[in-house]
């Protein structure tokens, strides 16, 4: 008998976790009629948003997509994550920052390449990585069930964000959708870069900026015209 | 009484040699000044002072003088190259970088002359200013040059390689062509988009 309720118990949350994992996938995920505006079902009060700056290129239009939609994104209100692995790029966004938003600024790591052996270099990734997922966890926890949105642009840092967001998403079985938005370059017209290839299979939505890019390689993608 | 100005800029990071050598050669300098600029304005990038100031002395018919404009308002550490032509109502200066290069393209610009980033196009483009890119062929990178030719195809700026000849056509094509507009950055739909997926 006892054996019988715990098989049952392991059956029943397998299940779950299998519907789970299927659930979060974008794919299985349709929001029609996403560019009008619907009414609020979930809960209301002030917007919490992680941003992640990747540097050069790709901090430059990231902070292009925040100024040219400040009226929802630095809304004076609004609590802002900033992910940033060069001091260039948070100072950068710091000068553009002009609303009293809230802003807590978080530092990402570098992965290094080290001359000095497989060993190290090994090391070094492992705990990019660890300190990423710490980090991770940490914005998670302070967004969770709050109205709340991930942007991402690249570069491969963001892989890996997304998969530790998508992971804790998965595990923790009633939380709330990571809400991560990935918007590809508009340097790419003809194809998506490597972390955009990547990310297409997890980031809950993902964001061209040229039409023939959703119609060539990315049909599940929205196209809104140029962002940046 | 703004001077009519033609505004080099080749992004912070990467020397554009090639470009700064068609843009001080004496063919276009003397286009321009029959097009009546009164000022040409060179961001050169990091680094790139020395290779700037020779090519600048090339050009001859110079008279250097003590710089009247601030390096502040550039953003930039320091003016370079500061000089008057032919017979001195023509002036010409350049600076590695700016802090602000937003802000220096809206007060000087009449026309931009851009490197093919994406970042110097929208630069520009945002201000509604008329623009010219000029693609950087010895790059790897061949972003740039689709970005140009996308963007030409559009109708909203003119496009060429770093060529005396056919940087001279695209100032034909200014006096001659009206650009098409660019959009505005704000998109309603992309803002209902947000506010929908992070409140439901």
């Amino acid at each position: 008998m006892d054996i019988f309720y715990l098989t049952s118990a392991i059956l029943l949350i397998l299940t779950a976790y299998i519907f789970r994992f299927i659930s979060i996938l974008p794919f299985y995920r349709t929001h029609p009629n996403d560019r009008i505006l619907t009414a609020h079902k979930g809960t209301n009060g002030p917007l919490h948003i992680f941003v992640f700056l990747g540097s050069g290129g790709h901090t430059g239009e990231m902070l292009r997509i925040l100024q040219n939609y400040k009226e929802t994104l630095l809304n004076q209100d609004n609590v802002l994550y900033v992910g940033y692995s060069d001091i260039d790029s948070r100072n950068k966004f710091s000068k553009l920052l002009q609303s009293a938003c809230k802003v807590e600024y978080i530092e990402f790591k570098k992965a290094r390449e080290v001359n000095s052996g497989l060993l190290a270099s090994l090391k070094s990734i492992f705990l990019t990585l660890m300190t990423s997922l710490l980090n991770v966890i940490r914005i998670r926890k302070s967004i969770a069930f709050k109205p709340h949105l991930i942007l991402l642009n690249g570069p491969g840092t963001c892989c890996i964000l997304v998969l530790w967001f998508k992971l804790l998403e998965w595990i923790l079985l009633f939380s709330s959708s990571s809400n991560i938005i990935y918007i590809e370059s508009l340097a790419r017209i003809n194809s998506l870069s490597l972390t955009g290839k990547i990310v297409y299979w997890m980031a809950d939505e993902f964001i061209v900026q040229w039409k023939e890019l959703e119609l060539s390689c990315a049909p599940r993608a929205k196209y809104f015209g140029i962002l940046t | 009484m703004v001077k009519k100005t033609l505004f080099v800029t080749c992004g912070a990071t990467v020397p554009f040699p090639q470009l700064i050598n068609c843009i001080l050669s004496p063919e276009f300098t003397n286009r321009l000044i029959r097009m009546e600029f009164k000022r040409l304005i060179i961001q050169f990038g990091k680094g790139y002072e020395e290779g700037f100031t020779k090519q600048l002395k090339s050009l001859g018919r110079l008279f250097p003088k003590e710089s009247p404009v601030q390096a502040s308002d550039y953003g930039t550490p320091k003016i370079t190259g500061y000089t008057l032509l032919n017979d001195g109502n023509f002036e010409i200066f350049g600076f590695p970088f700016s802090s602000n290069i937003q802000e220096c393209i809206e007060r000087d610009a009449t026309l931009v002359i851009s490197h093919a980033g994406t970042g110097s196009i929208l630069d520009s483009l945002r201000l509604k200013k008329p623009l010219i890119i000029c693609v950087n062929d010895t790059l790897m990178d061949n972003h740039q040059e689709q970005i140009a030719i996308k963007f030409e195809s559009m109708g909203y700026v003119w496009s060429c390689k770093p060529k005396i000849e056919e940087l001279l056509g695209c100032l034909s094509k200014y006096q001659t062509e009206t650009p098409k507009l660019f959009p505005n950055a704000h998109n309603e739909e992309f803002s209902n988009f947000l506010k929908n997926r992070a409140y439901n």
